[in-house]
């Protein structure tokens, strides 16, 4: 039984890992802490993971308790996260066969996200992920209305940080 | 809104990551455990070495006396500080194993670094135990190489007894002494060190069924 669940739950993160990969890019910005919250994020799901009942899909499982992860992680070392230098970040974007424009525009949305607070953050990286206001709220736990406010104020300031 | 659906359009098309973790790794990283229990076994190693060392302290001078008597002090000092130079190597040991387990490697390389651990934790425990038995040994050749002696400090007010009876009386109680002593000792290392070990053990096995899956 544990063993079963095991394996489905390696195969089930080692397919959806992107999403953790994406919210350590966020949330991080080097390697090592990269790697770290990573680790978390691994951690956290695999402990919650006979909670998972299945009634929502494992990657929208996934979101949850990997934002959920990264923004209390954050909480405890909002320094030490804030003086770690952005331009690292531009290492880890590979460029093979991409448009060119596409990856300054990326290069350019990551810099401005790592200005967001924690909260902000996760909303934004939701909204890039395309996740229907339902989503979001079930995965920060506000309600529907909350988090329409607060999205558009975080993406009245991330606008005005990519377009001062 | 125009602006950040650009931003979102690359988001979408931003590539993969490039140092994507596999499922042994992954397995790993979720049960960071071994590198703790590794950690743990160093710790509970410090701990009982402070323990022992602090009994000593403790102990009154007087219970010494009957080392003295014996004329085995000066013997008994070296012993001593002989043993706390070894127990100090196998924590080196411990230390080293931890910090070797603490930086992920492949599996096959976790696998290697388990069993090595296993092997010292082994070793210490066969240690401890053989130098308890050793110098108990030693101690009672000692004590009953010298009848006189032996009778000076078992009966030092010469009450009239029958010698061979207080050898063998003493004898009896030394030896179940020494069972008994090696016995707690024994359950102690398989309590503190068996339920650690265990746990290791339990990771080993994962890890290898899975790197002979992969």
């Amino acid at each position: 039984m544990q063993k079963d669940l095991e394996t489905k739950f390696l195969s089930d993160f080692e397919q959806n890992q992107n999403i953790a990969h994406k919210i350590c890019r966020l949330y991080t910005t080097n390697q090592d802490a990269h790697k770290d919250l990573f680790q978390e994020i691994t951690i956290q799901l695999w402990k919650n993971y006979s909670k998972f009942r299945g009634d929502s899909k494992f990657s929208t499982w996934m979101y949850r308790v990997a934002l959920n992860t990264a923004i209390s992680l954050y909480r405890k070392s909002t320094r030490k996260v804030k003086t770690q230098d952005i331009s690292e970040v531009e290492f880890k974007i590979s460029s093979t066969n991409y448009d060119d424009t596409e990856e300054r525009q990326l290069s350019a949305l990551y810099k401005a996200v790592h200005k967001l607070n924690d909260i902000d953050k996760a909303l934004i990286f939701l909204y890039l992920e395309d996740k229907p206001y339902k989503e979001i709220s079930e995965t920060l736990g506000i309600s529907s209305v909350n988090a329409r406010v607060k999205m558009n104020r975080a993406k009245e300031k991330l606008k005005n940080i990519l377009n001062p | 809104m125009d602006l950040l659906d650009k931003y979102k359009k690359a988001w979408g098309n931003q590539p993969e990551e490039n140092n994507k973790f596999s499922e042994v790794e992954i397995y790993k990283l979720a049960h960071s455990k071994s590198s703790s229990i590794v950690k743990w076994i160093f710790i509970v190693g410090l701990l009982e070495l402070l323990f022992w060392s602090g009994i000593n302290l403790v102990i009154p001078d007087s219970f010494y006396k009957v080392y003295d008597d014996l004329e085995i002090s000066s013997f008994l000092n070296v012993f001593l500080v002989l043993h706390y130079i070894v127990i100090i190597f196998f924590l080196f040991l411990f230390y080293k194993n931890y910090k070797r387990i603490s930086i992920i490697e492949n599996t096959k390389k976790l696998i290697k670094n388990i069993l090595r651990i296993r092997k010292t934790v082994k070793y210490y425990v066969f240690y401890n135990l053989a130098t308890v038995f050793l110098i108990s040994i030693v101690l009672n050749s000692v004590m009953f190489s010298d009848e006189d002696k032996l009778m000076q400090i078992m009966n030092p007010k010469n009450l009239a007894m029958d010698m061979s009876q207080i050898i063998t009386i003493t004898i009896i109680s030394q030896i179940i002494t020494l069972i008994i002593v090696l016995a707690l000792l024994w359950l102690f290392y398989k309590l503190v060190y068996g339920i650690l070990l265990n746990k290791l053990n339990k990771n080993y096995k994962e890890l290898s069924k899975l790197d002979s899956t992969n």
